[in-house]
């Protein structure tokens, strides 16, 4: 049920493109305050009803994604049951943690921008969206926007990361525009 | 009730700790692939190879370092032989040699071997004969497949290091784990229960619970001389935490929607997805949460708003305040030095902040280092949900321990249904009644990340209930 809709057929729709947009701004928003730039929106009837990015420097908590925080936020005013009426625009495939969650949530569909090889949980790694479960499957849509997303983590991984236990000297790295090697390597979503 | 008498009344649980093996190990990938055997001169041999790997470079993500290079006419498996031994060539003139994939153009094969063939066996008109193979392209994981394959594909070489280094745990750092997790186990679990109780009984969550261990003070605990109430074992807890997905008051809940009353919350009976809460406050990212507000340094009220739920919670908490000098002028019989790290293995795991803060928060917080949930271990009453699977692994826990009655249809640990000692799977049990997936996400080689996983085996009791027998839920 994962479909790798070529970007042009999504992008094209001005719908998509404009959430997708959006949370392409808040990987931007992550990226500031230096924090993986991911970012995504949750969709209510043609409304952003929560956004969110990476928070896992901040909160010293390896949990706190941005389709959490999103939902964290959409709960402040909406039920959860609205979910089921609900689209998730991420600009990285959700991670193992995430598509668990988001089918525990019982999210309508899920639109990504690239592939996460290393911890990608709707096609990469696992395909939680379409696996057997307690809980109802969904639709996932891959490759809107998927270059921008890209561009937004190379951004990130050519900084060195003084949080890390054992910095890593990255002075000699270079932001590529390429897009030969269409896969890439990122940490969770 | 006081937390101090809870954890004088806990009585160990007795069990084995068992490693949860990986999927890959459950489920070896068996992968072949067509590959090439060429006969050359055997006094060539390392210039076949020099001139191989200079025109046809190797696949780096694809070792073959498990097939032989070169086969011997003794070593070619039998039903090659008629195949690949010609009449009127010896042993003491040729050996086959191996291209394996990625295979360039059988041309390009045969021009590089040209000067290698044997005599008399290419000819202007009739080039040096290729012949196609079937090889396994992952390395063996037993003595046994190796042998197997030696005999029907070409001849392979059997590493036990080399196929475990991704696929499962190195076994030395396995058994060494075990070996200390074993003895004390039974008495987390047993905290982890009278955690989950509470959950239960405070209606804010299912009968979950969580208790995570630092390996490196449990090192520190002086159990010498242990006596009857001895609580000093609880020193190496650093968090527990109890599910509390009824907690959360949702728009339009009414106060009684979310607290019924002291007693189980009247929707534990059933699965309705709009009244679960959702996997932020099970107990497994609970207890996440509770230990990043400890490295956050957090005041009082948590910047997440997800507080502590109860009295157990709330205890272990306050263990790691350090501002609150108070409780280390409490603490009656301070470690004696004597006993201070004599666990070789404890230095390797756990380091003492460089700081010199003569701190004794048991949550090291991030100006001392404290980073996520490295190094620590999580005890849990039930398999964990996917989700909280991955928040483990994402928290970089050193290793998780349930126990195999937790086991959940819904749970991302185990790798395969329960199996006997004797290796013969279970008799029909319930479990199988309800078919399940078995991710075993505790190792992937395919992810970042990965922790050691045990199940706790207790001793045969007949009337325990098993957590898959009831209502299926996300643990």
């Amino acid at each position: 049920m994962s479909h790798n809709v070529p970007s042009e057929s999504l992008q094209g729709s001005p719908r998509h493109a404009f959430f997708m947009e959006q949370a392409l701004l808040m990987g931007e928003k992550a990226l500031e305050t230096g924090e993986t730039p991911v970012g995504c929106v949750l969709v209510h009837n043609n409304k952003i009803v929560g956004s969110g990015m990476n928070d896992t420097n901040k909160s010293m908590n390896g949990t706190r994604h941005a389709e959490f925080i999103a939902i964290e936020e959409m709960l402040q005013n909406y039920p959860r049951s609205i979910l089921r009426t609900t689209d998730l625009y991420v600009t990285v495939e959700p991670c193992v943690m995430c598509a668990s969650a988001l089918r525990q949530y019982q999210i309508r569909a899920v639109y990504y921008g690239c592939g996460n090889d290393r911890f990608g949980g709707t096609g990469s790694i696992l395909s939680l969206h379409s696996d057997p479960s307690i809980d109802p499957s969904h639709p996932t849509y891959g490759g809107l926007y998927h270059k921008e997303a890209i561009i937004l983590l190379r951004r990130f991984y050519i900084q060195e990361n003084d949080k890390a236990p054992k910095p890593r000297p990255k002075k000699h790295r270079e932001l590529k525009m390429d897009f030969d090697k269409e896969l890439l390597t990122y940490p969770a979503t | 009730m006081d937390a101090e008498d809870v954890l004088r009344g806990i009585t160990s649980r007795v069990g084995e700790v068992t490693a949860i093996r990986t999927v890959q190990e459950t489920r070896p990938l068996e992968e072949f692939s067509d590959a090439y055997v060429a006969e050359v001169n055997v006094k060539t041999a390392s210039k076949v190879i020099k001139a191989l790997d200079s025109a046809f470079p190797r696949d780096a993500s694809q070792p073959m370092n498990h097939l032989r290079r070169f086969a011997k006419h003794n070593q070619v498996p039998e039903h090659l032989r008629p195949v690949l031994l010609r009449e009127g060539s010896s042993p003491a003139q040729t050996i086959f040699v191996l291209i394996s994939p990625p295979l360039p153009g059988t041309e390009a094969i045969q021009k590089v071997l040209a000067p290698f063939a044997p005599d008399n066996a290419a000819t202007e008109d009739a080039p040096l004969p290729l012949h196609t193979i079937r090889i396994p392209l992952q390395p063996p994981m037993t003595t046994v497949q190796a042998d197997a394959w030696s005999k029907t594909m070409w001849p392979v070489v059997f590493n036990p290091a080399a196929p475990r280094a991704m696929v499962a745990p190195p076994p030395h750092i396995l058994g060494r784990a075990r070996e200390l997790i074993q003895p004390k186990a039974g008495r987390y679990l047993a905290l982890a229960q009278r955690v989950a109780e509470e959950a239960e009984q405070s209606g804010l969550g299912r009968g979950v619970g969580a208790v995570v261990v630092d390996p490196g003070l449990e090192a520190e605990v002086d159990e010498t001389e242990e006596t009857e109430g001895d609580i000093r074992w609880a020193d190496a807890v650093v968090a527990v935490a109890g599910d509390g997905r009824y907690s959360r008051r949702e728009v339009g809940m009414t106060e009684a929607d979310v607290q019924p009353g002291r007693g189980p919350n009247p929707n534990i009976q059933t699965y309705n997805p709009d009244r679960e809460g959702g996997p932020e406050l099970h107990a497994l990212m609970r207890v996440v949460e509770l230990i990043s507000s400890k490295r956050r340094e957090d005041g009082p009220v948590s910047s997440t708003g997800r507080p502590c739920l109860n009295y157990l919670e709330t205890y272990f908490m306050s263990q790691s305040n350090v501002t609150a000098t108070s409780e280390s002028l409490d603490d009656p019989s301070p470690v004696p030095e004597k006993y201070q790290k004599t666990e070789t293995a404890a230095h390797a795991i756990h380091q003492e902040p460089e700081t010199g803060d003569a701190s004794t928060s048991r949550i090291r917080p991030r100006s001392q280092g404290g980073y996520l949930c490295t190094d620590l271990d999580v005890y849990l009453t039930h398999e964990p949900c996917i989700c909280c699977c991955m928040g483990l692994l994402l928290s970089r826990f050193r290793a998780v321990i349930f126990p195999r009655r937790g086991r959940m249809v819904s749970g991302g640990l185990a790798s395969e249904p329960v199996v006997q000692p004797d290796g013969a799977p279970a008799e029909a049990s319930e479990e199988e009644a309800k078919p399940r997936e078995y991710y075993g996400l505790h190792w992937r080689k395919e992810l970042n990340w990965r922790a050691l996983g045990f199940e706790f085996v207790e001793e045969e009791q007949p009337d325990a209930k098993l957590a898959v027998d009831g209502v299926a839920f996300h643990a």
